[in-house]
């Protein structure tokens, strides 16, 4: 998770005092798919981005958080879509397929500018995904960064242990290159324990050294005689040879064994390679693979022959040369200590699997030759490198260790997010921060949702490339086209308080954010420029409470309080006045909103499922008793606003009212013209505009978000239905002349 | 402007002896909710104190009903609400009709499209009977599609009946909202510039005479007019009184028609506060094959539609609304006859909300003057209606 609770800055943006200013912030609820991210990815965001056609932006909020995307969005086992509310009732969004088709199209945007630059360098210790985010994250922080690989070029396991039809390698190299843009210097061929070690490390002068060398080489089946064949191979070994171009076939009949994404790869390649007859053997169910299905699918498609619950029980050989296997059928008992069922042999149940390659993918086993012998003799070579979970750091001062090497086989995303964690460990530690330790779990509340996720359209798939005739080393799947990438993620449902487009964070006046005071009153802010320059940068999900006046002396002022609330806006039903008649239900693009009976036998009421109001208050429209009110505007809201726009100025004459939503509103006042501004100009109605010629405007402009660009779905559309309402009442009393009225779709920035 | 001493003599408050009578007829009247007793005492306790009682009055009238020292509660709460004005219209159509009205006040007159007149239908430039159209074209474009009414089918009846009984009424351009709902919402100034407006186009047209399907037209015409205006002379009339008139002067008569079972919802503007409660019945007793079953509270006693005019709609109107329709639905009859546009659209919106629910409505809303228009003497014209009569073809026997 991004460390909003933290007294620390977030990574890639500059400092900010909370603590100086008397704040104290916390998390308020996030999306599920946000939460599940390792990485720490804002999806909700960059999703809701896509939506709305700003592809750069989207990168940027990925890239908050994950030097990767490229990567990432190939690769990645996108635990967030298992959470997607959509898979509910469907499937669910393409998030994976999303961020692929933002890093593609977005790879050259330049890298953020870097802290200022800082006198402690520091030590990365291979080039996988974790060294690569932490190098990433100490860059920006401004720490002078040197990255050693072992191999030949960067990657580590992106580039040894994922197949190039997944992966293609000039797709790497131009993610490491945007890495190393910002200034990390990657040196290849230097290899810890032979060409330097971790005393020399810091006998060069690097404070710290981070040990991120990943899961070491293949485990070996444990099968007698195994190490005496040739034939029977690391998976990981043969992925290597092939990804660097090996193109030797491994053999007619090759068997996997292993369910895991490194197996699927081995068996899709040697296929790739001209084997007749591959075989993957997994000794649990295809419920318990780890590989992630879209792999499963793709191998299954390309011949790959899948046996569960299949366990090898010994090699069978003859004359030296490997013929085949003898296996055990195996079910499953109780689950272990990791939670999956444990494999149990049926006794009398063997037979065998003819093959003359074995390719054992059953996890690695940590290379940690390079530690002191000390050290060394204490560890247990299967469990990793042991790191103190409170600061980061191993056993040896200064330095500390992430990724496979510590947890053993893990995604990419774990990578990253351990990435992120050392990059913290690190720079608390050279600040001479004892404590703090690494980011302790979100204490973000979970969403309690009660509507049922709504139907959407079908989820789009990308485009795949299924090649005639014999299988390439050419990537298989492909980006999304744009229209389709930003049809699937509008499938999204944003859930949350809002969309956390952050457009309100540069550009916009009005934060949507109100003040609580403890007293129960609350108030709108428009939040000062100091606080945007002071806030964590995800500004709707940060509860800030605090005393003092630095936030925002004049709502503090109207409060009348030093304790305060800063909140998203949302939706409000008063429920004595609610009429369940279901107008806010049809209106609400994000179905936020269900009838519920409070008790058994009582009327039904509207109720608003909060952890999806996005305070776009068109429902506040359309609602004919008034019960759904905004937590802003309460009654005198719309007066006060109509009655400071039509004030009397020098001009002489009938004035020109601009109603826009909240981002085009500061552009327009900012042109001097008299704006209301609402959250979206879709909640403007007939009754507001006919308000405003009752009150004597001359002419009514309603300026919107161009149809496809509007947050809230179909702000432009109900715009305009309103002031076609408008104009035609007024048509029917001969009064059309009154008024002009017009709406119009204003490109962000084209105001005039 | 209204002075709260003034106001608290002219309606007789400071009379109130906190009996709680007036309470025991309001229909909103529940636990911890409003009342009339605790809106009078309330505001001559602490004049500034809580205005939520004020808002929701009906201002039926069906307190005054009761009320032994005959305190005016419903001019108390409309000059309440005038000195504590809300800061805004209570509801989205509140808002819309009433800054539709607003918009006509000015010195330049509206020119409203009549082309809704079919050429069956014969009006006038001049004369002396008028037909008060009122918000029936708003209404027929405002919630076309959203709920089951054509307001301008009333307004056509209106036009039919009046033609019937050998009238052609003028239908003026010029016409603005009559005020009914400013005046109840607290805005008395933009009701008294329209009341002005409107009756210098009567006297400028030379109409006498104000003919209307709306029981709010005929409230606000009939008694606030001339209390606003002294000198006004103007003889204004519901179609329900025209219609009991002009079939007591043997002008008009009715004809066949399928045998039809009717409830009346008598609207409060006509019944308590204008008194007119044996026009309609008189007239259905006149309608062929017509059969009227009142329900348990009718005439001055009748209860609210939910909501008057377009002033404030809540949970509590939508309770009333469902009260109503089911002791229609108790008599047996199949169509709820209602004399004034806004029961229509009251009702037939609380019908629609049951609908979405799937449940499907017991009787049929339907408007007086377009129930009574159906069973005229088929096609008639002014100068048609004359000869029909003479020849005898029709009678106006009730069943």
């Amino acid at each position: 998770m991004k460390p909003i609770a933290s007294p620390d800055p977030p990574i890639g943006i500059p400092d900010f005092d909370l603590a100086g200013a008397g704040l104290a912030v916390e998390e308020i609820e996030t999306s599920p798919c946000t939460r599940a991210c390792p990485a720490g990815i804002n999806v909700k965001s960059y999703v809701s981005l896509v939506g709305q056609h700003r592809f750069e932006e989207a990168m940027r909020v990925i890239r908050d958080t994950c030097p990767l995307p490229s990567v990432c969005g190939r690769v990645c086992t996108h635990p967030c879509e298992e959470t997607c509310r959509l898979g509910e009732t469907g499937e669910a969004v393409a998030i994976r397929a999303l961020k692929r088709f933002v890093a593609d199209r977005c790879h050259d945007l330049p890298p953020p500018a870097t802290a200022p630059e800082r006198s402690t360098p520091v030590a990365i210790v291979g080039s996988g995904p974790a060294g690569l985010t932490a190098a990433w994250d100490l860059r920006l922080m401004g720490y002078p960064v040197t990255v050693f690989e072992a191999e030949a070029e960067p990657g580590g396991m992106l580039r040894y242990g994922i197949a190039v039809y997944r992966l293609p390698r000039d797709v790497l190299r131009r993610e490491i290159g945007q890495i190393e843009k910002t200034g990390v210097e990657i040196h290849a061929n230097r290899r810890l324990g032979c060409d330097f070690t971790l005393e020399s490390l810091f006998d060069e002068g690097y404070r710290a050294v981070l040990v991120a060398t990943g899961g070491g080489h293949g485990r070996r089946l444990g099968l007698p005689g195994e190490a005496a064949l040739l034939e029977v191979e690391d998976a990981l070994a043969f992925l290597h040879r092939a990804n660097e171009g090996d193109r030797k076939s491994p053999g007619k009949r090759v068997v996997v064994i292993g369910g895991g994404s490194t197996a699927i790869e081995a068996a899709r390649t040697a296929v790739r390679l001209g084997a007749e007859r591959v075989e993957i053997l997994y000794r649990r169910s295809l419920a318990e693979m780890p590989a992630s299905g879209e792999e499963i699918d793709e191998a299954i498609a390309e011949g790959v022959l899948l046996r569960y619950l299949v366990a090898p029980d010994r090699i069978i050989e003859d004359d030296g040369r490997l013929v085949g296997l003898r296996c055990l059928e195996v079910e499953l008992g109780e689950a272990d200590s990791s939670g999956r069922r444990r494999p149990v042999v049926i006794p009398g149940s063997e037979f065998d699997v003819a093959a003359d390659r074995v390719l054992a993918a059953v996890g690695q086993v940590a290379e940690l030759d390079f530690l002191p012998p000390r050290l060394l003799s204490r560890l247990d070579r299967r469990k990793g490198l042991a790191v103190d979970p409170a600061t980061g750091m191993t056993e040896l001062k200064g330095v500390f260790a992430a990724g496979d090497v510590v947890t053993g086989p893990a995604t990419v995303a774990a990578a990253v997010g351990a990435g992120h964690d050392s990059a913290r460990a690190i720079h608390r530690w050279i600040e001479g921060r004892a404590t703090g330790g690494r980011e302790t779990p979100s204490t973000a509340p979970e969403f309690g949702f009660w509507t049922a996720p709504p139907k959407r359209p079908e989820r789009r798939h990308p485009p795949t490339r299924h090649p005639t005739g014999k299988l390439d080393f050419d990537e298989v799947e492909l980006a999304f086209t744009e229209d389709d990438a930003v049809a699937e993620a509008n499938r999204c449902l944003r859930c949350g308080p809002c969309d956390e487009c952050h457009v309100c964070a540069p550009s916009c006046d009005h934060r949507h954010l109100r003040v609580e005071s403890p007293s129960g009153g609350s108030l709108e802010v428009r939040a000062p420029a100091s606080l945007v320059g002071r806030m964590p940068d995800d500004p709707v999900r940060t509860r800030i409470s605090g005393v003092g006046r630095s936030v925002s002396s004049e709502a503090v002022d109207r409060a009348g309080e030093s304790q305060f609330v800063l909140a998203p806006v949302r939706g409000h039903i008063e429920t004595e006045r609610c009429r369940a008649c279901g107008a806010c239900i049809e209106i609400c693009p994000f179905t936020a909103i269900d009838l519920e009976a409070r008790t058994a036998g009582s009327d039904p009421k509207a109720r608003i499922d909060l952890p999806l109001c996005r305070g776009c208050e068109l429902c506040t429209a359309v609602c004919p008793t008034g019960a759904a009110e905004s937590m802003l505007r309460d009654a005198s809201w719309w007066d006060a606003r109509a009655s400071e726009a039509l004030a009397s100025s020098e001009e002489g004459g009938a004035p020109t009212i601009v109603l826009a939503c909240e981002r085009r509103a500061a552009e327009l006042k900012a042109d001097g013209r008299r704006v209301i501004g609402l959250p979206c100009a879709g909640a403007v109605t007939g009754g507001r505009l006919l308000d405003l010629v009752g009150r004597g405007a001359g002419r009514i402009e309603v300026a919107t978000c161009t149809s496809g660009s509007c947050r809230f779905v179909a702000g432009p559309e109900l715009a305009s239905a309103a002031t076609e309402q408008a104009r035609d009442l007024l048509g029917l009393m001969g009064l059309e002349a009154r008024v002009q009225m017009e709406d119009k779709e204003v490109e962000h920035g084209d105001v005039h | 402007m209204v002075m709260f001493t003034e106001l608290r003599k002219s309606t007789r408050a400071i009379m109130c002896m906190d009996c709680g009578k007036c309470s025991s007829a309001c229909p909103l009247c529940g636990p911890g909710g409003v009342t009339p007793r605790r809106i009078v005492q309330g505001a001559l306790r602490d004049f500034e104190g809580d205005t939520r009682g004020t808002r929701a009055c009906l201002t039926c009238g069906a307190c005054e009903e009761r009320c032994p020292e005959g305190v005016k509660f419903i001019d108390f709460v409309r000059g309440l609400r005038e000195l504590r004005p809300a800061s805004r219209a209570a509801c989205p159509h509140a808002e819309t009709f009433q800054s539709l009205a607003r918009s006509t006040i000015g010195p330049e007159p509206p020119r409203r499209d009549l082309s809704w007149i079919g050429p069956d239908l014969e009006v006038a430039e001049t004369g002396k009977v008028a037909l008060f159209v009122g918000c029936l074209p708003v209404f027929e474009r405002y919630f076309e599609g959203n709920l089951p009414v054509q307001p301008l089918d009333i307004a056509r009846s209106a036009i039919r009946i009046m033609n019937a009984a050998g009238t052609a009424p003028v239908v003026m351009t010029e016409e603005r909202c009559c005020g009914h709902d400013l005046l109840w919402n607290g805005d008395e100034t933009s009701f008294r510039a329209l009341a002005e407006a409107n009756a210098a186009a009567f006297a400028e047209r030379g109409i006498e005479h104000v003919v209307t399907a709306c029981s709010e037209c005929a409230r606000t015409l009939g008694l606030d007019y001339p209390e606003a205006l002294p000198g006004l002379r103007l003889k204004v009339e519901h179609v329900s009184e025209y219609l009991a008139r002009e079939l007591e002067e043997g002008r008009i008569a009715f004809e066949g028609g399928e045998p039809q079972r009717i409830t009346y919802q008598d609207p409060c503007r006509l019944a308590r506060h204008h008194d007119v409660v044996e026009a309609p019945r008189s007239v259905f007793a006149a309608l062929p094959a017509t059969e009227l079953r009142e329900m348990k509270h009718a005439g001055r006693d009748a209860t609210c539609c939910g909501t008057s005019g377009f002033i404030h709609c809540d949970a509590e109107s939508r309770r009333l609304q469902s009260a109503r329709l089911e002791e229609a639905r108790e008599t047996g009859a199949g169509f709820l006859v209602t004399a004034c546009p806004k029961c229509l659209i009251h009702f037939s919106c609380a019908q629609a909300e049951d609908r979405r629910r799937g449940i499907e409505p017991a009787v049929r809303v339907k408007d007086f003057t377009v129930l009574a228009a159906e069973r005229l003497v088929g096609d008639i014209t002014p100068s048609k209606a004359a000869s029909a009569l003479a020849a005898g073809a029709v009678s106006g026997d009730s069943p």
